[in-house]
């Protein structure tokens, strides 16, 4: 009951939840195309790539963190947590594994 | 234990101009024609009868009064609330109040219900038929040699799909066939996709999967039955707890000022 009180004088807007996510996935997927990209060019294989996309992701959080919410993720997203610093990081994995393999193949194989 | 001899093979760099730049500029191709053909297979709503629509606008109106009920004064709350379940309860807004307590008609013979088949299935064939067709492609023309190597380990499970066409028994699983870079552009060409046609496209498959699972029926399903739904919000309107979100707000308002 407090919390449904709560929500109401001071409401989640669903456009701007949306849009803020979606500025996320932007964000996520770009970056995660330049990773493969780095990947695949740097020659990495196998556990070493996946570390080096979780490693870029953390640097990418942290960015969003710094630059887009200003320090304060509370205003921007609803669960911080879960939003910003582990937003779409499953989703741009597919879009790593593909430039990552694309580059590899080119560069090195 | 010794290391396994790394294997590698030389290929024709003309590979990259002539399988993997031409299955990749087709899926993204594919991308594009799926989302404006399922823009263009969008059926317009019917246009509905009145009775039909006041039936569906009043009983949103119930859920809407449900909904916000906190922003209402208690007794603007009370006189809505008396109104709207004594309506409900009497069936005012039916479409045909003669239709109360009888058996729904089978929704395969309703054809409102037949439409929003037929919507299901178009998105399915949609997805299911480029698939199809481009896998066929890409097995005519570009199975039975190795084209790339993979940056990661595979489990040998995947070999005889990755690899199929390849008659090696001892190839590293790492090396495949054209098809993997197939499933790879199917999977990974959702980003590009969102770049290119904007975020709520329709070539994107999870939209796809979301689309089937909440089709455009709704709440007013043709398979359920009016009265019933009537009922059951008339229930919850008088079940609600009503509170009032002005209640208390001046030492609201004291209290953010003085803090």
């Amino acid at each position: 009951m407090n919390d449904e009180r709560e929500l109401v004088i001071n409401p989640v807007v669903q456009t701007s939840v949306q849009h803020n996510s979606q500025v996320v996935s932007n964000i996520r997927n770009l970056t995660a195309s330049l990773f493969g990209v780095a990947a695949g060019t740097l020659g990495l294989e196998s556990y070493p790539g996946f570390a080096f996309y979780l490693i870029g992701t953390l640097i990418v959080s942290a960015l969003i963190f710094l630059v887009r919410a200003e320090g304060k993720p509370s205003e921007y997203f609803h669960r911080p947590l879960g939003d910003l610093w582990g937003g779409e990081v499953v989703g741009g994995l597919s879009s790593f594994v593909l430039t990552w393999t694309l580059f590899y193949g080119l560069v090195r194989a | 234990m010794a290391q396994p001899v790394v294997q590698t093979i030389h290929r024709d760099p003309a590979l990259f101009w002539w399988i993997l730049l031409p299955i990749t500029v087709v899926m993204i191709l594919t991308g594009v024609l799926r989302h404006y053909a399922m823009t263009l297979l969008q059926t317009t709503p019917k246009k509905q009868v009145l009775p039909q629509i006041r039936q569906h606008r009043s009983l949103l109106r119930g859920v809407n009064l449900r909904q916000n009920a906190n922003v209402l004064s208690p007794s603007s709350f009370q006189a809505r609330k008396a109104y709207m379940v004594s309506a409900f309860q009497e069936g005012k807004f039916l479409a045909d109040p003669e239709g109360r307590g009888k058996p729904r008609p089978n929704p395969m013979s309703d054809p409102a219900a037949m439409e929003g088949m037929m919507g299901m299935m178009k998105g399915n064939m949609a997805m299911m038929v480029p698939q199809t067709l481009i896998m066929g492609w890409i097995n005519a023309f570009f199975s039975g040699f190795v084209i790339m190597k993979l940056p990661f380990p595979l489990t040998p499970q995947f070999k005889s799909m990755l690899q199929s066409g390849v008659g090696t028994r001892d190839l590293d699983v790492r090396w495949v066939s054209s098809l993997s870079w197939y499933f790879l552009t199917l999977f990974g060409l959702q980003p590009v996709y969102n770049f290119i046609l904007g975020s709520n496209n329709a070539a994107s498959q999870v939209a796809q999967q979301m689309g089937q699972v909440n089709p455009a029926a709704g709440m007013m399903g043709p398979e359920q039955d009016p009265d019933k739904l009537f009922q059951s919000e008339a229930e919850n309107l008088e079940v609600l707890e009503h509170w009032w979100v002005l209640e208390g707000v001046e030492d609201r308002l004291l209290a953010k000022m003085a803090s």
